[in-house]
């Protein structure tokens, strides 16, 4: 064996650690890291390489999308920028830096659970390294330079920066310098708030009533998007330029203001000095108030709450002495009357429940759906129940349909009980499939309910039995489809979210599939309305979907009878794909 | 008096309403290999996380090779080693990497950090595993990176934190040679395990923590002798005065009495009279 002679040799430690090495150290591990979670997934067998395809296919469909999402607003942020400037209309610059940073707040906002995704780099976990507070502050900065929302942020900054130069040369060089600036206000404003909703969101009584703020929010957004009036875009009296005429007063006391009066007063570099100050104090302040933060993490600041649950040091054990134990008579208990449910399926369902109902944000996302409802309700889709039921049983359901497809997935570690108890798997599946069916159908009842209360005129008979059969259809095949995939491919599935870590190829493929039969059986709906009012028969879809439930149900049935076969095959991957520490 | 490699004074550390670590004064002199003991949720984690800087005490004092952890936390992290609970590695980076990483943080220039990585992938039986990523290891294969990357610096104070769980048996008689090899050239060695005997076998120096509470402190030889205990709670050495009690007679007599002295708050001799 060898001798590890760098183990013990001991330097003196003369010469500080460059910041230079720590932070190039941070830099090439981060490239390292993203290097290897990209490029290391080398096709070896043909079932790899026909998950890697279906991988290189699905970028070549999102990428452009995501970068039109980039170009976008970063032409249009140069052309708005010439355009007010060109047509005297300047005094509008802070509206348009205004919407640059609420695009930033909303691009990292929407970016960070793909970027948490996409990283499982915890930046807390540098802290063990021997760095000072000030090299830590700048690689919390540094790290993130390359997220969505500081790329677009920027790039629409210097998009305007050069809209502005074209139209009044003069401003070019105070607009580069400005909004150079008014970038780093963002940098530093988006780490702030970044940093300090960590801290709140610690909290699980935070996090609950936070969840509650924002799906009201959303909420509000709806019904206030629905009831105010529609104007043509750009008329004097639509309520964005009304919004926007309001903001204005307040903006130029806000960042977006100072930045706006710098560029405006920068051919005479006097009178900008006072908005200029204003600006870099602005940014001071929000670089000061994250900085607070991260000092605080860096003094060895403990977030979470799992402790403060424990039992107080001073509280009674719980153990007593060792006192001679009496015999204790337990007498039977009384006979119940005999379960409805086998003992397995009771006790999972039991289990089930217990987590879902300690789960805040489920419930209460189970909610929200039904509150849109309400909203849209009130507009034009009320005018239609005959689209209005499907449409909206078609919205409840694809928020609750991936349940379907998670039976072990979401049970990650905790999946060895049921491979070590004498249990038959089929017993466990009945009883998850029991509780999401069960979920499914009071939400579905929900909605129809307030559809039909708040529908302007009576559903038609027809559409209500081609509805329900459409309904047990999608429930029944997205089910089978579910529970095969969470034999198959058991890791935990997220619509919308491709599996980052390497384990069984079938994962991405069967992603893909999954997608394709979510989306495709609730849009299954608007061809077969197209069909009925092109035939004029308004029970053209029950006669459609009736065959299509039966089947999607006798498939479900069959499944279930040979899942305990299936299972027995797949037993070494729900293993390994979820008992992996 | 020589300075003491750990230092602390009243270390306190509060969760709300929950004390989970009380006026602990520890004091573990260079060159000594300490272990510290105690039961599930006793406190060990919570006070090497304090020891190493990664979780701020609410009150007392640490000093590290005679310096204030607080004021000089950048120039003792440089000295000290740390096997973290969770290991706290970087899965997306192959062994080889996480190594060059942690060299080049620690400040140790290009080439002495590719030597020692080589040396240490080499000792932790590694260096066949030059391509597989981090987070497809085995724990036990996680716990020599984590070993490795915890030494590469050359620390004078090495904190592990169970690190032999999940080590399989030859690479854990590699480890403790390697410790006590550390140990023979003046380092300072502070480990934490549920594993008593090898505790006994490696470490001259025992701290038994109970409820946040430091209830034993001393050499082997003084916790056998009973001169160690922070309160007496009825028996004495007289008790074995032939054979020396084994630290986990010791450990079971110390943690195994409630705060009034009252022994046997464990209930050995409970019965589950279901149990076949």
């Amino acid at each position: 064996m060898a001798e590890v002679n760098g183990g013990v040799a001991r330097p003196a430690y003369p010469e500080p650690i460059s910041a230079r090495t720590q932070l190039l150290a941070v830099a090439w591990m981060r490239w390292r890291a993203f290097v290897n979670s990209t490029f290391r997934r080398r096709p070896s067998t043909a079932r790899q390489a026909v998950s890697l395809a279906f991988v290189i296919l699905l970028r070549i469909l999102v990428w452009p999308f995501l970068a039109l999402l980039v170009v976008g607003p970063v032409v249009g942020s140069g052309f708005l920028a010439w355009d007010q400037v060109a047509h005297h209309h300047a005094h509008n610059l802070s509206s348009l830096l205004a919407g640059i940073t609420l695009l930033w707040q909303f691009v990292a906002v929407n970016g960070l659970s793909m970027a948490a995704s996409l990283s499982q780099f915890d930046p807390a976990s540098l802290l063990r390294f021997p760095l000072r507070f000030g090299r830590y502050f700048v690689l919390r900065v540094m790290i993130g330079f390359l997220t969505p929302s500081t790329i677009v942020g920027c790039l629409a900054l210097l998009a305007a920066a050069v809209g502005i130069g074209i139209a009044e040369p003069a401003l070019a060089a105070p607009a580069l310098l400005a909004l150079a600036i008014y970038a780093w206000t963002n940098i530093f404003f988006t780490r702030m708030i970044g940093a300090w909703m960590e801290r709140w969101l610690a909290n699980r009584r935070f996090r609950e009533v936070f969840g509650i703020l924002m799906a009201l929010v959303a909420v509000a957004f709806q019904f206030l998007n629905l009831r105010a009036p529609s104007h043509p875009p750009g008329a004097a009296n639509s309520w964005l330029v009304r919004f926007v005429r309001v903001s204005h007063g307040y903006l130029d006391w806000l960042p977006p203001g100072f930045a706006s009066d710098t560029i405006l007063k920068g051919v005479h570099p006097f009178a900008a000095i006072v908005p200029f100050a204003a600006l870099l104090a602005s940014t001071a302040l929000f670089a000061a108030v994250f900085a607070i933060r991260l000092h605080k993490q860096f003094l060895g600041e403990y977030l979470s709450e799992g402790a403060s649950r424990l039992a107080p040091a001073n509280a009674p054990s719980r153990v007593k002495a060792a006192a001679p134990q009496p015999k204790i008579a337990v007498s039977a208990p009384p006979p119940l009357a005999p379960p409805v449910l086998p003992p397995v399926v009771a006790a999972c369902l039991r289990k089930e429940w217990l987590i879902l109902r300690s789960n805040s944000a489920q419930l209460m996302g189970m909610f929200y759906p039904l509150a849109i409802l309400v909203v849209l309700n009130r507009g034009i889709f009320s005018q239609h129940p005959r689209y209005l039921l499907p449409g909206a049983l078609a919205y409840v359901l694809a928020g609750l349909l991936a349940t379907l497809y998670n039976i072990f997935g979401a049970d990650g570690l905790g999946v060895q009980l049921y491979l070590l108890a004498p249990v038959r798997l089929r017993d466990v599946i009945v009883a998850k499939n029991l509780l999401s069916l069960s979920l499914i159908a009071i939400e579905a009842s929900l909605a129809w309910i307030v559809v039909a209360m708040l529908a302007h005129a009576p559903i038609p008979e027809s559409t209500e039995v081609s509805t329900l059969l459409w309904a047990i259809f999608v429930v029944a095949a997205n089910l089978t489809l579910g529970t095969f995939r969470s034999i198959q491919a058991p890791r935990k599935f997220v619509p919308g979210k491709l599996p980052q870590r390497r384990g069984v190829p079938g994962n991405r493929t069967s992603g893909l599939l999954v997608l394709l039969v979510l989306f495709g059986s609730l849009l299954l709906q608007v061809p077969v309305a197209l069909l009925s009012r092109h035939f004029a028969d308004p029970w053209l879809g029950a006669w459609i979907f009736a065959p299509f439930a039966i089947l999607a149900v006798l498939a479900y049935a069959l499944l279930l009878r040979n899942a305990d076969r299936l299972i027995l095959a797949r037993r070494d991957l729900l293993a390994e794909e979820l008992c992996k520490v | 008096m020589t300075t003491p490699a750990i230092d602390t004074t009243a270390l306190t550390r509060r969760f709300g309403d929950f004390t989970a670590v009380q006026d602990v004064n520890l004091r573990v002199d260079a060159g000594q290999f300490f272990g510290f003991l105690g039961p599930n949720g006793a406190g060990k984690s919570t006070t090497i996380k304090m020891l190493t800087g990664l979780l701020a005490p609410t009150s007392g004092s640490i000093r590290i090779l005679g310096q204030d952890l607080e004021s000089n936390s950048a120039e003792i992290k440089r000295q000290i080693g740390v096997v973290p609970e969770g290991m706290a590695l970087f899965g997306r980076l192959t062994a080889s990497e996480y190594l060059r990483f942690v060299g080049r943080m620690y400040g140790l220039d290009r080439a002495t950090t590719l030597q020692r990585t080589q040396e240490l992938l080499e000792f932790m039986q590694l260096a066949d595993e030059e391509k597989k990523l981090i987070t497809d290891f085995s724990h036990g294969m996680q716990k020599k990176v984590a070993l490795a990357a915890a030494v590469i610096h050359g620390p004078k104070v090495l904190f592990l934190d169970e690190p032999f769980e999940g080590v399989d048996a030859v690479a854990a008689g590699t480890l403790k040679a390697m410790l006590q090899r550390m140990i023979a050239r003046g380092a300072t060695v502070f480990l934490t395990s549920h594993v008593l005997e090898i505790v006994e076998r490696l470490c001259t120096h025992i701290a038994i923590i109970h409820r946040g509470q430091l209830v034993a402190q001393g050499s082997l030889e003084e916790l056998r002798a009973g001169a160690g205990r922070a309160r007496e709670p009825g028996s004495g050495p007289e008790a074995s005065s032939e054979k020396p009690r084994s630290l986990e007679e010791i450990f079971l007599e110390v943690v195994g009495t409630d705060r009034e002295g009252n022994r046997g708050v464990t209930a050995p001799e409970q019965e589950l009279s279901w149990l076949k």
